[in-house]
């Protein structure tokens, strides 16, 4: 363990600053703060959000990366305990791990960013264009600017060296039209030291520089671009609207090629490493593509199709499949241009070996993870060692740990990575991070601000409309002080006025003396989108004594003045309407409660493997009890036989340290051959009742962690079982470290890949298998020099640094044969040996190989008690039988229902490093409900009228968080009944619901249909 | 400015046209040339395919000359020559120097492909300088060939796929250098007198390439690529069915051009493929 424990004596700084904040820092951000700890988290640029906000789709699931970002980064900017420092760099970290000094530079963004509003009035009239290089200076932006709508911090920023006035010391125009004053030229920038325990760096990654390929040609043929530029030509916020474009004459490309590889992989530009993403960022972007445009062709060239992650390979199989994506195994060696028509021919070896060229309308270079030049300047200030590529070196079991104590590492930063795993690393520095600083748990945070709420109940409703100029963008093109005198004559309505900016701090005072001057009991604003605003607005309201939900918000901007720029009066009139429907349902609207109960400041850890280990002892360093069951009669799981790994770590000794220690820790109760039976309560409150043979008992817990963990496959295939010189990769790592002396006389070995691997009834990559056979290989030639190996393999995908390890392996002569699904390899048994013929697919030719052992790299499968768990509990497994996380790319982590968390082989398969991450991960996650003192539970929930709910069951089949069940209810008979703390409000069951006795609270079809109502009577009024 | 400079054995035959324009443009920039005294063969020719330690050990003899000297730059203007030196200078710094018959016996100066040499900022700086006649409206490509920046390991090139030196210089006259995919491509030189089939595919594809980016010319800093690409035009034309009329201009007589300096024309005069007309045509060339 490397867990740092300083003197108990010295008092720890309960904050954590985190360098960087892409989606790895967000994570690590929200998991910290979430958890009782404060956050500095410092970003360099003037707005956070890294290169996931510029990305289109993600995969494998192809959701949108802003609107997945969205409610992440609305958390982030509203967190009363992250604070934000962007445009800020990193001066100084001085002091000791859990009570460092981090000295900061502000720099001036020439923009105040207290007064700044967002309005965009500053952008609108800025006359300097300047290229965008958010938009990767594919089309150009203002040089007062905000990089995308959705930005946190909502401030603009002044580009100084593009700005007029600090360029040529005139102009001045922005600072004019502000008419809040916000734009401040003389700003300054300002050094801030503060009090941290600990710093994670999250740095993340740049793009590989792709004129350094000189041969592919990119900055010299305009139809050769990168693959973030085209991931901006498909964004709809992108530089073409999301029309896929050719740059040189804005035509529609009719066929686009993907050059894989692009400073990856590559030993002559230093990097040997593989960037892990690039081959399913190809494959989706090649499928959006023919989403958009089902006639573009589109071919990829590859070395190998690296698709080792959850999910991966069968989306790989669809794009063929489905979307007719066509992949051609070949390295491209450059790209010709044709100056005719601006088209570009690449030629290639086909299977039969003879050239071919092709010639195509777009290439797209799938530019590899280089890292951050500002992140590897600051490891070396921080005295944090990087690796031989500049990544942050970490432990090869922890990878969040660097060497320096206090400094944690997490995202691309480390090593390449993609968003999930990015995520995973995140909550696993946040967890590391908080067990460093767990007695200063609560000591930074920012106390919540009590109001007295006034009882509005049997009053007439009393409402009070503010209508928002926003500057000129609404008051430009609506009337808004005729929309205000409109307000005014509503029924109710007490108050109504307009004002230049609704959402600035003096105009948010004024509204909460309005609330009292006028004895106000509903507020209606009518400006922009609640998505953004409704937050600020409802605090207003708390912090006036109102109940929150008492506030309606009419969107006069986004949905009036913006898209009817042409038609002031109608756009008017429209305004009109909208205030007229908000004030019609600020009517009905009723204060809404949130329910609350306390939290069980314990947690239940089902599965004694390397993850639930990990995971159980970690929930000790928060400070909090654990049960950790395990079926088996022995702690440790697969990781017992993992005896190295190829970056030199020990697992099985880890592993040993590792259940010592859960064993000694005061705080973990471990149950041997024993199983869960049930589950019943919601998150922060379950009740569990645990199996040990005859004898069961009920435990209390907030949480659960499910690490059920896996098992290699049993082949039946190629003699295994049948013939003794035929074994698993797993049995081989046993023999290799137990028996090496017997292994020294083995002179012909065969490895085949993908046993159980990727085949159509197991559509999966079980991913630690290629790293295991290049692995073995070489323990195999330390003992044996002269052991001729070879690997039969489909693809070799050794992600990451791992690359470097296959390359080892042929440089010290392991032979890689590659072999089709179509034709697999036959094992036969001869006189003295093993035969192991093979079509070798890039030869096109037949090898016949004797073996004095067959070694098979067997699948890693799910464990068949997961599935009697996910029955038992209602957990959703994936079509693999392993379990499923909330959402694959951002939640990979959580279950769906609250409380729930999953970790290692039972996610899927990983390797022993990942699992322990995870684990750690999954305590952070379950630590953000742990540690709080109560559960509030969200007051926009289902309410059941009993009176009209006839028991059916519908609302029960149609809920995805097992939140309402039909039960015994207090009216004496069957009827559904909501469990409050799992609600999310989503509504479904009101739909599913043909009595309408479901209903949402805040969204009663009695306030929706006044809104209605008054809509269409207004029309016959004007 | 006062170099050491190494000609090589074709400066002093077929290549006195590059030979000369040298001299004469480093005379207009006051760059003074110091033959390495008593140089020798550099190795290239049959040397490297026959001798692995004759061509390290030519080349080492050339390099301990050179050391004597006191300049700390060596201007090699023929690529070959240039590739030799390079490659002796790093065989005989390696761990496996001593399996050599000869060491080297002092700090070398650096080594400069003479196209890199021109294309550093100072040294554009003071052509630009001198510039009296800017090369308005010609547009060439640069042709950079095999020797010059590869392999990278040995030349220290960081552009091997797509240098720049030439356009570079180029520019920097007021020409036109167009981007082109073909710059480092072979050009058959080494079997210019054996299969003359081979040469006429690869150096075709050039022209062919050089027409459709619309070139006017094609600017070397080689002399075999400037041999290999100006002789043969009208065979190879026919070979793929067209008329090709494209000079072969090394880029110091460019700079000449553009700084008046005299000679340009009996530089020119060598040339196979007819230089002047293009010239003419553009008002670069008043027919004296």
């Amino acid at each position: 363990m490397t867990q740092v424990r300083s003197t108990p004596t010295l008092e720890k700084t309960g904050s954590i600053a985190i360098i960087g904040s892409g989606i790895a820092g967000i994570q690590t951000a929200l998991d910290i703060a979430n958890s009782g700890f404060k956050v500095h988290l410092v970003e360099e640029k003037p707005n956070v959000g890294g290169v996931m906000a510029q990305l289109d789709k993600t995969f494998p699931t192809n959701d949108c990366s802003a609107c997945m970002m969205g409610p992440k980064l609305a958390e982030l900017a509203n967190h009363p305990d992250i604070d934000i420092f962007a445009y800020t760099d990193v001066l100084n970290l001085e002091g000791e791990p859990g009570r460092f000094q981090l000295t900061l530079k502000k720099k001036a963004r020439a923009v105040d960013p207290e007064r700044c509003v967002a309005c965009n009035i500053c952008a609108e009239k800025c006359p300097q264009k300047v290229s965008d290089p958010f938009n990767l200076n594919l089309n150009q932006r203002k040089a007062i600017y905000i990089p995308y709508p959705q930005a946190v911090p909502l401030v603009y920023t002044i580009d100084k060296e593009h700005c007029t006035y600090f360029t040529k010391g005139k102009c001045r125009v922005c600072e004019k039209v502000c008419k809040n004053k916000a734009v401040v030229f003389d700003q300054e920038d300002e050094i801030i030291t503060l009090d941290t325990g600990a710093l994670i760096l999250a740095g993340g990654f740049e793009p590989f520089d792709a004129r350094l390929k000189g041969e592919y040609g990119y900055g010299q043929w305009p139809n050769v671009i990168t693959s973030l530029e085209y991931e901006r030509l498909l964004s709809a916020a992108g530089p073409c609207q999301g029309h896929i474009q050719r740059l040189s004459d804005g035509k529609i490309p009719r066929r686009i090629a993907w050059i894989q590889c692009v400073g990856s992989r590559d030993s002559h530009m230093g990097n040997d490493y593989c960037s892990a993403v690039c081959c399913m960022s190809a494959t989706k972007q090649a499928m959006i593509t023919k989403e958009h445009a089902g006639d573009i062709d589109t071919s990829i060239f590859f070395i190998d199709i690296r698709a080792h992650g959850k999910g991966f390979d069968r989306f790989y199989e669809r794009s063929k499949s489905e979307n007719g994506v066509r992949y051609v195994r070949s390295l491209i060696s450059r790209v010709i241009p044709n100056p005719e028509d601006d088209t570009l021919s690449i030629s290639y070896a086909a299977p039969d070996h003879l050239l071919q060229e092709e010639t195509y309308d777009m290439v797209v270079l799938s530019v590899g993870l280089c890292p951050n030049a500002s992140t590897v300047q600051l490891a070396e200030r921080l005295g944090v060692p990087l690796n031989e590529h500049g990544f942050c070196t970490s432990d090869p079991l922890d990878i969040v740990a660097t060497t320096k104590s206090g400094i944690y590492v997490c995202g691309a930063a480390q090593s390449p990575k993609d968003i999930p795993d990015a995520i995973q690393q995140g909550s696993s520095a946040a967890a590391q991070a908080t067990a460093l600083l767990a007695d200063a748990r609560g000591s930074r945070v920012t106390a919540p601000s009590v109001h007295v709420e006034r009882n509005v109940s049997g009053e007439e409703p009393c409402i009070g409309v503010y209508v928002c100029h926003c500057g000129i963008n609404i008051a430009g093109v609506v009337d808004v002080e005729a929309v205000a005198e409109f307000a005014g004559t509503l029924p109710n309505v007490k108050y109504a006025t307009n004002c230049m900016f609704a959402c600035s701090t003096d105009q948010l005072q004024e509204i909460k003396q309005s609330i009292k001057d006028h004895a106000l009991n509903r507020v209606v604003v009518a400006s922009c989108t609640p998505r953004t605003h409704e937050p600020l607005f409802r605090n207003t309201l708390r912090e006036a004594g109102l109940n929150p939900y008492l506030f309606e918000l009419a969107n006069i901007r986004e949905q009036d003045a913006w898209v009817h720029k042409a038609e002031p009066e109608t756009a008017t009139r429209k305004a009109k309407e909208l205030v007229r429907m908000s004030v019609s349902r600020a009517r009905l609207l009723e204060p809404l409660y949130e329910t609350s109960y306390a939290v069980v400041p314990a947690a239940l850890v089902i599965g004694g493997g390397l993850a639930g280990l990990s995971a159980a002892l970690a929930f000790a360093e928060q400070g909090y009890r654990a049960t950790l069951v395990e079926r088996t009669a022995e702690l440790g799981g697969n990781a017992r036989t993992l005896y190295y790994t190829e970056d030199g770590a020990h697992p099985a000794r880890y592993l040993q340290d590792l259940i010592q220690e859960v064993e000694n820790q005061p705080l973990i109760t471990v149950y041997r051959e024993t199983q869960v039976g049930s589950i019943t309560g919601s998150c922060g409150a379950f009740t569990s009742t645990i199996s040990q043979k005859d004898q069961s008992q009920t435990i209390s817990h907030g949480v659960v962690v499910v690490a059920t963990g896996g098992r290699e496959y049993t082949p039946s295939e190629y003699l295994y079982g049948q013939h003794p010189q035929v074994i698993t990769q797993k049995k081989f790592e046993e023999l290799l470290n137990s028996e090496p002396e017997k292994v020294k006389q083995l002179q012909r070995i065969s490895m085949i890949q993908c046993v159980g691997s990727r085949e159509p009834e197991n559509l999966y990559c079980s991913r630690v298998c290629c790293t295991a056979a290049v692995k073995n290989s070489l323990k195999l030639k330390t003992i044996n020099p002269n052991a001729q190996i070879s690997v039969l393999y489909r693809d070799i995908r050794t992600f990451g640094f791992k690359e470097s390890y296959y390359s080892e392996a042929r440089r010290q002569g392991v032979r890689f044969f590659r072999y089709e699904l179509e034709r697999k390899p036959l094992v036969t048994q001869q006189s003295n040996a093993l035969g192991v013929s093979v079509f070798d697919a890039n030869l096109q030719a037949t090898v016949q190989l004797q073996a004095d052992l067959v070694v098979l790299s067997a699948a890693i499968r799910p464990r068949p008690e997961s599935r009697e768990l996910a029955d038992a509990v209602r957990l959703p497994l994936d079509e693999d039988g392993f379990f499923m996380e909330a959402h694959p790319k951002l939640r990979p982590l959580d279950f769906a229902a609250p409380g729930y968390y999953l970790c290692g082989l039972a996610q899927g398969p990983k390797f022993a490093n990942e699992s322990i991450a995870q684990a750690r991960g999954a305590v952070s996650r379950a630590v953000t409900v742990l540690s709080r003192k109560e559960i509030v539970a969200e007051g926009m929930i289902n309410r059941v009228d009993a009176e009209l709910c006839r028991a059916c069951g519908e609302c029960e089949k149609a809920c995805c968080f097992d939140a309402i069940h039909v039960k015994h209810g207090t009216s004496g008979r069957q009827q559904a009944i909501v469990t409050e703390a799992l609600c999310t409000g989503c509504g479904v069951c009101n739909v599913a619901c043909p009595t309408g006795a479901a209903s949402l609270a805040h969204f009663k079809d009695e306030q929706i249909n006044r809104m209605i109502e008054n809509h269409s009577r207004l029309n016959s009024e004007y | 400015m006062k170099v050491s400079y190494y000609p090589g054995c074709s400066l002093e035959g077929t290549a006195r046209d590059y030979a000369e324009s040298i001299l004469g443009i480093c005379a207009s920039l006051d760059i003074q040339l110091e033959e390495i005294p008593d140089w020798n063969c550099c190795g290239a020719t049959a040397a490297h395919s026959i001798d692995h330690r004759a061509s390290i050990e030519l080349a080492g003899r050339t390099l301990n000359l050179a050391t004597k000297l006191p300049h700390s730059d060596m201007l090699v203007p023929c690529p070959m020559c240039f590739n030799r030196l390079k490659t002796a200078a790093w065989a005989l710094n390696q761990d496996f120097a001593n399996r050599y018959a000869i060491h080297l016996q002092g700090a070398l100066p650096k080594i400069w492909d003479l196209a890199n040499f021109f294309a550093t900022e100072e040294m554009l700086h003071s052509t630009a300088k001198h510039i009296k006649k800017p090369l308005e409206g010609l547009k060439v490509v640069c042709y950079y060939g095999c020797m010059a920046n590869r392999p990278p390991e040995i030349t220290e090139a960081t552009d091997f796929e797509n240098p720049q030196a030439l356009d570079r210089i180029i520019q920097n006259l007021g020409a036109t250098a167009i981007p082109w995919p073909y710059k480092t491509d072979c050009c058959g030189a080494s079997q210019v007198l054996s299969r003359q089939d081979i040469v006429s595919k690869l150096v075709g594809k050039l022209y062919d390439m050089a027409r459709r980016v619309g070139a006017q010319a094609i600017v070397v800093s080689c002399q075999m690529c400037q041999a290999n690409l100006d002789m043969h035009q009208k065979k190879i034309g026919e070979d793929w069915g067209t008329r090709y009329s494209l000079p072969v201009y090394y880029f110091s007589e460019l700079i000449g051009l553009a700084h008046d300096v005299c000679g340009v024309e009996k530089w020119l005069l060598r040339h196979i493929t007819e230089p002047f007309a293009l010239l003419k045509q553009l008002n670069l060339w008043n027919s004296p």
